[in-house]
């Protein structure tokens, strides 16, 4: 080699401070040079080599986020939230739940020989409790890492709520889909809505105060019962009419004040909420 | 030293079943070891340290914030403890970093640059900095239980309880996690079976049996309690707790009447648990 690279023009290239042509001369010599090859090594900061691998690390050890995450990322959702529902395999077993039930409700409903009345019956009796049987599944009875979650200063309430709106997430179409899918129940195919409100909100009421599997044997029978009861009256057309299901939303706003005055109680009264 | 943690009266019950009799103790900077058989409570009194379970009476305090008062005062005294239970069902889908990131989250790291830092730190303290992106599912059991023990360590909490938590380590890593243990700053609460971890860890013994804390001191003090009474000789001393042939074909005897020609040697942390369990046994009635 006629020439090398001396100190003022390192200092310019280490400092970015070269034209791209002028940078492109450097690179072409030094990938020729053994000596100015060996400069280039005392020349590049000796943190450089630890910084870069440092956030190397960085990148490939920060949890890949599926892509749901990333998509309620892009609409707003909270990031520690979306990691408080990332231990999703704890989901697996509420959404289980939620998909298991609409395939025996569809089944039930759809397969068994039954008349349009006992049809409209099994439905309205099974329908609403889709949800209500996903979010007791979601409560942290059912969580395998309950028990890592318990002494951590995380808000339990705000953990159950979120787990529940993920188990909803999968059983309210799940749900939806038997009524679309039977034959002949189009008709009642968004009646079960404004029960399962009301039911569901109910249930998480009950959690404050019982545990996951009697309060949702609690509100399957209590829901049961009155589908039976109406039933035996004549049909259950009575609980679709719009002033049932205006009384089934009420209820449901009641309980939903309900369940903020509990929780506050539980907080004020030193409860696990 | 100061306090950081305090039981006083503290009691569990299940049901007709006691399993943590009134207990009083403190706890100030330093390990202490947890020792007591299968059943005798351990795991009932680490957890109700670490607020996971309410206790039936007493009152528990936890860097002055008594945990039995109000909701509140738990919230304050979880931002200071970390927990490792004896057995997690660990979701084998996740990585080793989402797993602590979850946990992480669930601590109350909102920020997550600060967070990922975070779970780096600990993945590195427990050897597993090249493990944070391996499915929980493709580590071996050592390197699982060293992700929850990871998990106890994110915040640097001032307290630390920790159930068995070398169950499943090999030598090698049971040696490196006694050197984290050690250098730690705050209080650690150790639960364990392995009494060689008591005697090369623990500034102080508790041993529970029954439900009911038997001893409370200094290891030196634990040792104190067998002195003279541990022996090898041809043959097993006479009413020993146990005797077991050793690898030089001497017999060694805990407790009980010394054969002849029998010599007396420096006795073990376990040989003096095993004397106080007995104690504890013929105190209750039991043979």
């Amino acid at each position: 080699m006629s020439w090398h690279v001396d100190d003022q023009v390192w200092q310019a290239y280490v400092g970015g401070r070269l034209d791209a042509a002028a940078e492109a001369s450097v690179d072409t010599h030094v990938a020729r040079c053994a000596e100015c090859r060996a400069t280039a090594r005392r020349n590049a900061p000796a943190a450089t080599a630890e910084r870069v691998w440092a956030d190397v690390r960085a990148t490939i050890t920060v949890p890949a986020p599926s892509a749901p995450v990333r998509l309620l990322r892009r609409l707003g959702a909270r990031d520690d939230d979306l990691v408080a529902l990332s231990g999703a395999d704890s989901l697996l077993v509420p959404w289980a739940v939620a998909v298991g039930f609409a395939v025996a409700c569809a089944c039930l409903v759809g397969l068994a020989g039954l008349g349009p009345v006992n049809q409209h019956t099994v439905f309205l009796a099974a329908a609403p409790l889709g949800p209500v049987l996903a979010i007791v599944a979601a409560y942290d009875a059912l969580d395998p890492l309950r028990e890592l979650a318990a002494p951590t200063p995380y808000s339990k309430l705000r953990l159950a709520l979120l787990r529940a709106c993920a188990a909803l997430a999968v059983a309210l179409p799940s749900t939806a889909a038997i009524g679309l899918v039977v034959p002949a129940m189009e008709d009642l195919a968004w009646v079960w809505l404004a029960p399962s409100f009301g039911l569901t909100l109910g249930a998480l009421v009950l959690l404050t105060w019982w545990d996951a599997k009697v309060a949702g044997a609690m509100v399957c029978a209590l829901w049961t019962g009155l589908v039976v009861v109406v039933r035996t009256n004549g049909t259950v057309d009575p609980l679709t009419e719009p002033l049932a299901q205006a009384g089934f939303v009420a209820a449901g706003l009641v309980l939903a004040g309900a369940l903020v005055l509990r929780t506050s109680t539980l907080r004020l009264q030193g409860g696990e909420l | 030293m100061s306090v950081v943690a305090t039981f006083e009266q503290v009691s569990k019950r299940y049901g007709g079943t006691t399993a943590v009799r009134p207990t009083s103790f403190d706890l100030r900077p330093g390990v202490v070891g947890l020792l007591g058989p299968n059943g005798a409570g351990k795991t009932t009194l680490l957890r109700l340290l670490s607020t996971a379970l309410p206790p039936s009476t007493g009152r528990i305090v936890i860097a002055g914030f008594d945990v039995t008062a109000s909701h509140v005062n738990r919230v304050e005294a979880r931002r200071r403890l970390g927990y490792c239970p004896q057995e997690v069902t660990l979701p084998r889908g996740m990585t080793a970093s989402g797993f602590l990131d979850y946990v992480a989250v669930l601590k109350e790291w909102k920020d997550a640059a600060a967070r990922h830092a975070e779970v780096r730190r600990v993945l590195d303290l427990v050897d597993l900095g090249d493990r944070g992106a391996t499915r929980l599912s493709r580590l071996s059991g050592g390197q699982r239980r060293r992700v929850v023990i990871a998990q106890a360590l994110i915040g640097a909490p001032e307290l630390l309880v920790l159930d068995e938590p070398t169950t499943g380590l090999d030598p090698e890593q049971r040696a490196s996690l006694r050197g984290l243990l050690s250098g730690l700053a705050g209080t650690v609460l150790i639960s364990t079976h392995q009494t060689e971890d008591v005697s090369a860890l623990c500034d102080r013994v508790l041993v529970i049996d029954a439900g009911a804390i038997r001893f409370d001191g200094t290891v030196t003090e634990l040792l104190a309690t067998a002195a003279g009474r541990v022996h090898l000789g041809p043959s097993a001393s006479t009413g020993a707790v146990q005797t077991w042939k050793t690898g030089t074909g001497l017999v060694r005897s805990v407790g009980g009447q010394p054969a002849p020609d029998s010599c007396v040697v420096d006795p073990s942390v376990e040989d003096a648990y095993l004397l106080l369990r007995s104690e504890g046994r013929t105190r209750q009635g039991v043979t």
